[in-house]
């Protein structure tokens, strides 16, 4: 997910005031959140979840930046953890001594593009961003798909993955049009048209259901390789946007799939896909939103997966990632690919 | 990027907010949890020692049993425990045929040698441990990809008469897995794995048995979207290994259609129920290459005579039915196709698409847009 943010983009800068107190979002509450996550080691959650950490730095991190805040986590602190976790293939794995592995190669990508770090990689590693976009490249299987890692499981989530932090790099095929290519494009986005299933929708491999998750990884894939307007046309788009909008349950939310409980971090899985292709429009923006806002925690910031549950990083950056693409003041606007 | 999609984290979803966070925790609580995080960081330390000075002995092992059914998360422990496991098997591979008299014979009566015997056990053993880790983190990523790597490393490594009989009690398991939890993506994409396994090793096919099990699947509960789906995938390679007739496939999906129409009678507001309707349906539409037609040859008659079939059919649905909001869906697609069929077909006159979408404008509010965009459409 790249961040589009800059003067005349917000989602409407400070216009929270004339909103009823419901329908605020607690931006400093929030910042404030995200800043003691690193703080929590008392918990034993803390410990437990040292396998999520890079792509715990690149939620807040994210959160920051669509709350207006993207100076409030240390960047020096941040690229020295991130460094840390930097292995001689080009890999990063998710904390300091955790193995390499392609979800978290990418969070330090975006991390890295976020805080304008690619100069930083450079000096700590000679060649670095090449030996990056080179791990990544490795883990193509012949079929076109990705691995995560050296085990070889395969899933769309590692080749949107793939084609979002090569392209971050520079490194796409299209972006150096006069070297060797890579990775092989075409063979890659192949493999998500197989992930088509007849309702428009796309799985996790070629037979698996439609989820909303793989939806959001297989778009975006495509449209980062240019072709998700004219391999779906307006036919296909019309199926999956009737898909995805039936994902819109009567309290607002969104679920993953048929018959599944709605949850925050739909939000932006379903949305950002409907965005892409020309659908947003196709569910209820009020309700959602009215829902989304029933998930934060007012008193001590942080959204979480449904209303009154416990709040998480996870659940924060996409639920306020789904506010700003729904337009919400108060809020940097996001870009859905 | 996320780790997993929402449905899949234990330890981020469900659980009930309190107030106050970790301020409010009694004293008692806090020492509890500091000696939990203590002994978590001790054995963490331990294994982490031991694989780095390459200890690869059954105390590491069991360490990293204990470690993981703590943190099933830690994917890179798994990894420290396929190395593990790997540098076993290459030196039980190395060994020579040995010594002990009983474990060579024993070994003999299964048809294998006795190191190969030693790695079929050792794969056993952890398929075993992993069995309660995935009933109780049905959704963690890491045990299924490690059950899978077990089964893999048994193929490579072992007669296929032995790796045969491993794949075959998988599908046990995932049969378990699957009614304990119908939706649960992993046992699918699981089973669908056991399957082609056990199929390329037997070099016989398995799609009528899995046919059937997908009929005993949706006849115990008609509601199971995942159910319906997988048989959908399985019906293009059941015709062709049937070599069905242009006969027999009107005969398939007819009975395909009676069965959905009586499953729909049952309960129209299902939305799994639908979508397998919804499939037979686009196996009848050239345009949609996800949906491989079921009719060999499909004429444009055949075409026509099912959309009308359906439309009446659905129509009939609406008596007692009237808020049901996937029946006028339904009316309005099948319409829609009709006409791009045969634009003189009087089977559905525009009043009646006018009065279906205003009902679903009425009935469904939360997706107004999507009607509006289907009313300029039609030309309404």
């Amino acid at each position: 997910m790249s961040l589009a943010a800059g003067p005349g983009r917000g989602g409407g800068g400070g216009a929270q005031g004339q909103l009823p107190d419901e329908m605020k979002v607690v931006v400093e509450k929030h910042v404030a959140y995200i800043q003691s996550l690193d703080t929590r080691r008392e918990e034993l959650e803390y410990h437990l979840t040292e396998h999520l950490r890079i792509s715990g730095i690149y939620w807040g991190l994210t959160a920051l930046h669509l709350l207006g805040h993207p100076d409030a986590l240390p960047r020096d602190g941040v690229l020295d953890f991130l460094f840390s976790c930097l292995h001689a293939d080009g890999g990063f794995g998710a904390a300091p001594g955790h193995d390499p592995h392609m979800l978290y190669t990418v969070s330090s990508v975006q991390i890295l593009a976020m805080v304008d770090g690619f100069d930083e990689l450079e000096k700590r590693m000679k060649d670095g961003k090449l030996k990056v976009a080179k791990y990544i490249a490795g883990l193509q299987q012949p079929n076109g798909t990705f691995a995560g890692d050296e085990w070889g499981e395969t899933d769309t989530r590692f080749l949107y993955c793939a084609l979002n932090a090569l392209s971050l790099l520079g490194f796409l095929p299209s972006q150096q049009a006069d070297q060797p290519p890579l990775i092989d494009v075409p063979a890659a986005t192949a493999y998500v048209k197989a992930c088509q299933n007849f309702d428009g929708g796309f799985g996790t491999e070629p037979g698996a259901e439609s989820h909303s998750g793989q939806v959001f990884t297989c778009c975006g894939a495509l449209s980062i390789t240019g072709e998700l307007d004219s391999y779906l046309g307006e036919e296909g788009k019309d199926r999956l946007g009737a898909w995805l909008s039936e994902r819109q349950l009567p309290s607002g939310g969104l679920n993953g799939r048929p018959e599944k409980l709605v949850d925050v971090c739909y939000s932006w899985w379903v949305m950002s896909s409907m965005a892409m292709i020309g659908r947003l429009h196709w569910i209820d923006k009020a309700k959602l939103t009215a829902f989304i806002l029933q998930c934060q925690d007012p008193e001590e910031g942080g959204f979480a997966d449904r209303p009154g549950d416990m709040v998480d990083v996870f659940h924060t950056v996409f639920g306020l990632a789904g506010l700003s693409l729904l337009g919400h003041p108060g809020l940097v606007e996001v870009d859905p690919a | 990027m996320q780790d997993q999609w929402s449905e899949v984290d234990k330890n981020q979803h469900g659980i009930p907010r309190v107030s106050g966070g970790t301020a409010d925790k009694s004293e008692q609580a806090r020492v509890k949890e500091q000696k939990q995080i203590e002994q978590y960081q001790r054995l963490e330390a331990d294994v982490i020692l031991r694989i780095k000075s390459k200890d690869y002995s059954n105390d590491t092992f069991q360490a990293t049993s204990q470690l993981l059914s703590q943190n099933p998360e830690y994917y890179t422990i798994w990894n420290h425990r396929r190395r593990l496991l790997q540098d076993v098997f290459a030196k039980e591979r190395d060994r020579k045929e040995d010594a002990d008299a009983a474990d060579t014979e024993a070994a003999e009566r299964e048809g294998l040698t006795s190191p190969q015997r030693e790695i079929s056990l050792l794969v056993k053993e952890d398929l075993h441990f992993l069995v309660p880790l995935l009933r109780q983190y049905p959704k963690c990523y890491w045990i299924w990809n490690h059950r899978s790597w077990l089964l893999g490393t048994a193929t490579r490594l072992l007669p296929s008469h032995t790796a045969t009989e491993l794949w075959q009690g998988e599908l046990g398991l995932v049969s378990k897995m699957l009614s304990l939890d119908s939706r649960n993506f992993h046992g699918w994409g699981y089973r669908r794995e056991v399957v082609k396994e056990i199929e390329r090793m037997s070099t016989s096919s398995m799609v009528e048995k899995e046919f059937s099990y997908t009929t005993k699947m949706v006849q115990s509960n008609l509601s199971n979207f995942s159910a319906w789906h997988y048989r959908s995938q399985l019906i293009p390679h059941l015709l062709a290994e049937r070599q069905a007739d242009c006969d027999a496939r009107k005969n398939f999906l007819d009975g395909e259609f009676e069965l959905i129409t009586k499953a729909l009678y049952t309960d129209p507001y299902d939305q799994s129920l639908w979508f397998y309707h919804h499939y037979l349906m686009s196996t009848l539409d050239p345009t949609n290459s996800q949906a491989p037609a079921i009719l060999d040859p499909c004429t444009d008659a055949e075409r026509s005579y099912y959309y009308e079939q359906e439309l009446e059919n659905v129509r009939d649905m609406l008596d007692g039915a009237e808020d049901c909001k996937y029946i006028y869906q339904s009316l309005l697609e099948l319409s829609q196709q009709l006409r791009q069929l045969d634009a003189g077909n009087q089977a559905v006159i525009k009043g009646e698409l006018t009065a279906w979408l205003s009902q679903l404008l009425k009935i469904d509010s939360l997706r107004q847009g999507r009607w509006r965009d289907l009313e300029l459409k039609l030309k309404l």
